[in-house]
Formats: C-alpha cells, sequence, structure tokens
C-alpha cells in the first residue's frame, strides 16, 4: 500500500499534534518518509490557531491524547464545536473498552500505542482518511 | 500469755535490710528482764552516792528503755510492772514505801519518755550508725529523758526532805541519766536489738584477737588514767587522755555498739576508782567529784558515739556500693585520675579471664590507658577510640564518653556499650561500664531493617500509583526511537540515500535511548532495597527530578505544576532516593487533594529557598480542599489519612525520612484555600559518601 496510489492525485497530508518535542519530530520523519505531507503542532491550541489562522485543512490528524493544556479528546471537542471534522489517529496508552468507546463517540477514527510501527501508522491513517471519504 | 517479746514496729531510718525478727515468748522476757533489772538496780544502789542523792549512773534507766524499745507495746505494762517491782525490792524496806514509789514513777517516766520518743523518731528500735539518728537519740536519751526523769526524781528527794535545795538532786539526777543514756543504753539497745533480730556476728579469728587486744589496751589506759596516784610528774588532767585513743578505736573499728560498751567500761573504771580513793576525781568534795567524772565521761562520749556513727555509715556505705558493684550485671571497673584500675566487679572480673586481649583483660592494679594504648598499638582501632574517649574524661575535658562496638568472646560475636564517666570527686578518676547489648542492639538492627522495608514498600506503592505515568513516559522515547530508526531505515532505501538526515536521526536515536535508560535509572534506583547513601544533592535538582517523574502523572490530572527554585542553594546532604519519595509522596498527595478542583484550576507550586544560613525550605503548595481542621495537628501520624482508600502511612513515612535527615515536615492550610506541606532540610558539608 502506499499514500501515492493511482486513486490519489496528491500525497495526504497529516497534522501531528504532540507536546513531546522528540516524538513530534520522529513521527514527521517518519510520516515524510513514507511520502506524506507533514505539519506538526506543539499544542492542540497551536493547531486550532494555525487552522482558523491559514486555514490549512490536513487530510488526516495524528493526535497524542495525552498533553497539558489541552487533551486530544479536548481537541476533538474544539473541532466538533467549530462544525470541523477530521480523520483522526490518536495515540493513547488508555485502550479500556469504555474510553475507546468514548474515543470513537468523539469522532475518532483510528487509535493506536506508542511505540507504533510505520506500516501500522500508515494503514491507519489510510483507514481513517478512506473511511472519511466513504462517510462523506 | 501468747504474746510475744519481739516484732520491732516498723523500719529504722537508715541502716540494712532489716534481718527476720525472732519470736520470744513474753515469760521468758520478762524473766530475763527480770534478772537483768534486778542486776542493774544492785549496781545503781552501788554507785548511789548519799551526798549527791543519786546514783553516779543508774543502770535500770537503760535497762528498762532498751526494753520498752524492743518489745511490743502491748506488753509495756508487763515491762514496766516488772522494773518497777525490781526497783521496789531492792530498796524497800531500806527507804520508806512513798519514797520507793515516787522513785518509780520518776524511773518509768524517765524510761517511758525515751521509749516514746525515739520509737516514735525511728519507728522501731534506734540504729545510731549515722551521724542524724545519733544526734537525735543523744537528745532525747541523754537530755530529755534525763531531764524529765530529774525533774519527777528531784521533787521526790525534796518531798521527803532529803534535800534543801530542788536543783542540786536535779543536776545529780540529770547527769547520772545523761551518763547511763550515752554509754549503757545504747549498749544495751544494740544488744537486745540483735538478739531479738537475731543477728549474729560471725567470730573471725582476727575480730576476737582485736577485741580482746583492745580490752588489754582499754583496761591499761583506764588504769593509767584513774588507779594511779598522782606523782606530781605530769598535770592531773594528761592521764585522762589514755583511754582516748583506745575508744576512738573501738569506734572505728567495732561500731556505736563496741564504743558503747567501751564507754561503760571506762565510766565503770572511773567510778570504781574514784569510789576506792583512786585517780584524778578527788580533789574536790564528793558531790563535785561526782560532777566531774559524769561531766568527763558524758563530754567523752558524745564525740566518741559520734566517731562510731560516721565510722558505721562509710562502713555501711562501703558495703552498699560493693554490693551494688557486685549485683550489677554489666562490668563496671573504677579508675583513679592516673588510669589506674582501683576496683572491678564480679562481672568485670569474670570477663577478664587469662587470654583476653590486653583491652578486655584489664585488671585492677593495672593501669587502664597503658592497657588500651598496648591493644591499640597492635591495630585495635575500638582499643583506640576507648583510650581517647577516657582520656579525655579523666583530664575532665569531657563528662562522659561511649561507644559501641563488637567483640568475640566465647566464641560468639557480641555487642558491647562501653561508657566512661567522670567520677564526682576532688581526687578524679572515672567509672567504665561495659554492657553486653546485643539482644538490644540486634532489636534496633531489625527495627532499622523494618523500617527500611516499610519505607521501600511505601516507596514501591508510589511508583504503583504512577504506573501509568511511568509506562508513558518511557514510552515516549521508545516512540521516538522506533518512529527514527523505521524512518532511517526508508530514507537508507532511497536513492540517493539523504545521509546528513538519517545521521541526525541517529543522533536523536542516542539522545532518546539515554532518556529511557535515565528514566529506568529512576526507577530502578526507587524500586531499590538499600542502605541510606548520603549524598550531596542540589535541591532544586532533586525537586526537578520528581517533577520529571510525575511529569505524566500531573497532565493525566491536569494539574499544572510551577516550580520556583531560588539560586545558589547550599547543598543538601540526604539520601536522594528517599527525598525523591518524599517529594512524590508530597505532589501526589497534592494532586489527590486537587481531584476535586475543577480545570483548568489545578495549580501546584513547589518552591525552593534557603532558609536560615544552613537551612532548605522545599514547599509543596496546592489549591485544593486543605487539611481538615481535627488533622492538621496528626497528618503525620500513621494510619491518619484523609484519602478514603489511603492506608495513612505515606507522610508518616515521610516524616520519619526527613526527621533521620535531621529535617522537619509540617503542613499548614492556605489563607486563600488549599495545603502547603514544607520541608525544612539542613545543609552539611560533613558525612559526603562518594
Amino acid at each position: 500500500m502506499s499514500p501515492q496510489s493511482a486513486v490519489r492525485t496528491r500525497p495526504i497530508s497529516v497534522a501531528i499534534v504532540d507536546d513531546e518535542p522528540s516524538v513530534r519530530i520522529s513521527l514527521r520523519r517518519l510520516c515524510s518518509a513514507f511520502g506524506l505531507t507533514v505539519t506538526t503542532y506543539a499544542s492542540g491550541q497551536e493547531f486550532l490557531d494555525a487552522l482558523e489562522r491559514d486555514g490549512n485543512r490536513p487530510d488526516c490528524l495524528l493526535l497524542d491524547a495525552h498533553m497539558p493544556g489541552m487533551t486530544g479528546l479536548e481537541i476533538q471537542s474544539h473541532l466538533g464545536a467549530r462544525g470541523v471534522r477530521f480523520p483522526t489517529v490518536l495515540f493513547t496508552a488508555d485502550d479500556t473498552p469504555e474510553v475507546q468507546a468514548r474515543y470513537l463517540s468523539s469522532g475518532v477514527a483510528e487509535y493506536l500505542r506508542k511505540p507504533v510501527h510505520g506500516e501500522e501508522l500508515l494503514a491507519a491513517i489510510e483507514r481513517a482518511v478512506d473511511r472519511q471519504k466513504r462517510g462523506g | 500469755m501468747p504474746s510475744i517479746l519481739a516484732a520491732p514496729r516498723g523500719r529504722v531510718s537508715s541502716g540494712a535490710a532489716e534481718p527476720q525478727a525472732r519470736t520470744i515468748p513474753l515469760e521468758s522476757g520478762l524473766l530475763v528482764f527480770a534478772l537483768i533489772a534486778l542486776f542493774g538496780n544492785e549496781v545503781g544502789a552501788l554507785f548511789r552516792y548519799p551526798a549527791i542523792g543519786s546514783a553516779v549512773l543508774f543502770p535500770p534507766y537503760a535497762v528498762l528503755a532498751a526494753a520498752l524499745l524492743i518489745c511490743s507495746r502491748r506488753d509495756w505494762p508487763w515491762y514496766i510492772l516488772v522494773a518497777a517491782a525490781a526497783h521496789f525490792v531492792t530498796h524497800w524496806p531500806q527507804w520508806g514505801l512513798s519514797w520507793v514509789l515516787l522513785a518509780d514513777v520518776a524511773n518509768i517516766a524517765r524510761a517511758l519518755t525515751a521509749a516514746l520518743l525515739l520509737g516514735w523518731l525511728f519507728r522501731g528500735p534506734p540504729r545510731l550508725d549515722s551521724i542524724g539518728p545519733l544526734l537525735w537519740f543523744v537528745v532525747v536519751a541523754a537530755l530529755v529523758a534525763p531531764a524529765v526523769g530529774a525533774t519527777l526524781g528531784a521533787a521526790n528527794v525534796v518531798l521527803h526532805g532529803a534535800s534543801p535545795t530542788y536543783w542540786r538532786p536535779w543536776g545529780a539526777w540529770f547527769l547520772s541519766n545523761a551518763l547511763t543514756g550515752l554509754t549503757l543504753l545504747p549498749a544495751l539497745l544494740l544488744t537486745f536489738t540483735s538478739v531479738v533480730e537475731g543477728r549474729r556476728e560471725e567470730l573471725v579469728p582476727g575480730r576476737v584477737i582485736e577485741a580482746v587486744l583492745l580490752a588489754a589496751a582499754l583496761t591499761l589506759t583506764c588504769v593509767v588514767a584513774f588507779a594511779l596516784s598522782d606523782t606530781g610528774q605530769f598535770h592531773p588532767a594528761l592521764p585522762l587522755y589514755a583511754p582516748l585513743p583506745v575508744l576512738i578505736w573501738s569506734a572505728l573499728r567495732f561500731g556505736p555498739g563496741g564504743a558503747s560498751v567501751a564507754l561503760t567500761a571506762v565510766a565503770f573504771a572511773a567510778i570504781w576508782s574514784a569510789d576506792r580513793g583512786y585517780g584524778p576525781f578527788l580533789s574536790w568534795s564528793t558531790d563535785d567529784s561526782v560532777l566531774t567524772l559524769q561531766l568527763f565521761v558524758v563530754l567523752t562520749a558524745i564525740p566518741v558515739l559520734c566517731i562510731a556513727a560516721v565510722g558505721s555509715a562509710r562502713r555501711n556505705a562501703i558495703n552498699l556500693y560493693r554490693t551494688l558493684l557486685a549485683s550489677l550485671h554489666d562490668h563496671v571497673a573504677i579508675l583513679d585520675s592516673r588510669g589506674m584500675v582501683l576496683e572491678t566487679n564480679d562481672s568485670w572480673r569474670r570477663f577478664a579471664e587469662p587470654g583476653e586481649d590486653a583491652f578486655h583483660g584489664t585488671r585492677a592494679g593495672d593501669n587502664y590507658l597503658e592497657r588500651c594504648a598496648a591493644a591499640a598499638l597492635r591495630g585495635d582501632l575500638v582499643a583506640l577510640r576507648v583510650l581517647a574517649g577516657t582520656t579525655g574524661v579523666l583530664a575532665r575535658v569531657d563528662r562522659r564518653f561511649e561507644t559501641e562496638y563488637d567483640y568475640d568472646h566465647d566464641g560468639r560475636q557480641d555487642h558491647y556499650l562501653l561508657s566512661v564517666e567522670a567520677l564526682e570527686r576532688s581526687a578524679g578518676g572515672a567509672v567504665v561500664r561495659r554492657a553486653n547489648v546485643t539482644g538490644r542492639h540486634q532489636a534496633q538492627v531489625e527495627i532499622e531493617e523494618q523500617r527500611r522495608e516499610l519505607s521501600h514498600l511505601a516507596r514501591v506503592a508510589v511508583l504503583g500509583q504512577l504506573s501509568g505515568a511511568l509506562a508513558h513516559e518511557l514510552n515516549q522515547p521508545l516512540a521516538s526511537i522506533l518512529a527514527n530508526a523505521e524512518a532511517a531505515r526508508r530514507l537508507l532505501g532511497r536513492e540517493p540515500a539523504d545521509l546528513e538526515e538519517v545521521g541526525a536521526i541517529l543522533d536523536d536515536i542516542v539522545t532518546e535511548d539515554q532518556r529511557a535508560a535515565r528514566v529506568i535509572q529512576r526507577l530502578r534506583a526507587l524500586l531499590k532495597r538499600g542502605e541510606t547513601r548520603l549524598q550531596s544533592v542540589d535541591a532544586g535538582e532533586l525537586l526537578s527530578e520528581s517533577l520529571e517523574l510525575a511529569h505524566a502523572e500531573l497532565i493525566t490530572r491536569g494539574v499544572t505544576a510551577t516550580a520556583v527554585v531560588e539560586p545558589n542553594l547550599p547543598p543538601l546532604v540526604v539520601d536522594r532516593v528517599q527525598l525523591q519519595q518524599v517529594l512524590l509522596n508530597l505532589i501526589l498527595n497534592a494532586c489527590e487533594a486537587m481531584s476535586g478542583t475543577p480545570e483548568p484550576g489545578r495549580k501546584l507550586v513547589l518552591s525552593v529557598r534557603a532558609e536560615a544560613t544552613s537551612d532548605v525550605r522545599i514547599s509543596v503548595r496546592d489549591n485544593g480542599t486543605g487539611i481538615p481542621p481535627a488533622l492538621v495537628d496528626r497528618l503525620f501520624e500513621p494510619f491518619v489519612t484523609t484519602k478514603p482508600e489511603g492506608l495513612g502511612l505515606g507522610l508518616s513515612i515521610s516524616r520519619t525520612i526527613v526527621a533521620a535527615h535531621g529535617g522537619r515536615l509540617w503542613a499548614e492550610n492556605n489563607p486563600g484555600g488549599g495545603a502547603t506541606v514544607h520541608c525544612l532540610l539542613v545543609s552539611r558539608t560533613s558525612g559526603i559518601e562518594q
């Protein structure tokens, strides 16, 4: 599977939101190596501000669930409040059924546990994007 | 009659433990008493001088007073009756009936006064083995009771027209009884008490020989003093001093009993000699002669009895101290100011068997300092320590020195506590005490081990609370490493490979690996059981390390933490792991307290500041629910908790840890809500373990 598949005319763009610089940078490198277009943000607020300011809408959002200030789920609810919905892949350590249900109901398409393999990440991104497309 | 002659009514005011009183039937007691009383009256009659209207020395006073003092009070009427009868049969019909009966009244009043007052003062038969009781005895037996007897006796004399004046017979009666009270009464009293209490002096040949020699010397000196005619070569008063050294000898070696017997003998010798026209008491009229003789014996008796009492008190004190020393399980040695061993107790002697090293084998007569020095020269560090400590105490630089050490004895290793205490006396010296405290030491080691174990468990519990957060802390570098590695692999598969980027990736992998290793290292340190390890630590660093460990937990709980660290803090000498445990505990408690505070208002402020020149205060402040007022003072007690599922051990253990570092941990509610826990630590520069 490749992001430059026949059906796609441009590479998938992803926005990574993670407070941890090392994780942010390494995920950017990984996604770039897979041919994705990547923008990174250190916090949910930074992402929301950029979204409002520039209007650049990524194809997929990679969110860390565990962040100071605004958590992954809080970003989702902020986006929901603005009527915006992105295919979202959430990194979380908490994968109990209750939490999963909460994630899914808030619009999270995929959730992964760190550390994550590149192929696994790419597959999750593609599934999320495809589901969004199918959905609408 | 079932009555007994016995049973002193109470305890004496001084002296050793009471032997069991013997039960003597009243009949036997009265019979013996009657014989002694009759003999006493005969002697009294012999010593009676019509010129003074009284006896020079009147034994019946001593006999009755001594009997009353040792017998039961319910038997007193019998003894008084027998005493009166003995007096009566001795003097009637030579004296008129009224004279004899009134004299009986005076005699009984005198003896009763002595017995009542002495019984009340001593709560039993008087003991004359220390100076205080002796002086009370003198006041009662030689002053008050004779005065009572003299008052009644002189009245009797005047009533029957035997004297034109009252005070002349009063003086004669008084001195006669004072003399009896100071000589015969102590001798009889001590003899009766010994018989009733069943005390029996062991006849040691040395003592018997000494007693015989003393008797011979007393006889000789009495002859010199009272029997030789005045040759005109010496002043007539000079020979009177001859018995004095012998009396002092009797007092010092045979106590109040021996002294009173010797004084009685001197009194008898003086009276007998004077009666036969010998000695120094013949130069005046009969009246004056008797008065002088009585005053001489009375004034000699008081200091001699005092010497006997002081000697007895000293002997008792020595016996007590030796008994005490012997009863001590600890090994005790007494040193003089030069370190010579003056005395050791049995425990010390038993321990100092041949074969013990120089230091432990010290015996009486050895120099303790020299023995310590000899052992120290052979490399015994304990002996070196004891040498330094003992020298300090003997030089009066220190009041006390104490050390503990292990020593192999009888094939097992024991733990000893050795203390050296300065002796409170002008000549100086010290007491060395060695106690086998193996049991206590083991208990302490076990308690310390349990405390460490509990502290470790509490630490593990804290880490259990943090487990999710710690997993996150470890996952972050792992996630970064994996993502970086996979990115590098893909970059290397491209043509041309971006080696510069791959190099940057590898650098980041190394950094993240080190970060993960640091997390694991801290975890290991916190999970490890171990001895306290003091090291120089920067308080700010300690705080940031603890915050790093709690980082993910703070995020999960939505707590914003702020650290305020004052610059140039003095270094702390602490066990890093234990203090981290305390800070983590305080941080988690604060988070818990803020669980009811709405986000994003959960604010944790950690501050470090220098307090005084050597103190550092770390404060953990939250804006949670605060401490219930009833718990503010008890918060650090074990099993006291504000959490529904808390055990209440965290803060208690934290306080123990801080106290073991010489610090203090306390909590207070903030005026604006929430609470602050303060940890005051003393900065030290010594004892750093590298």
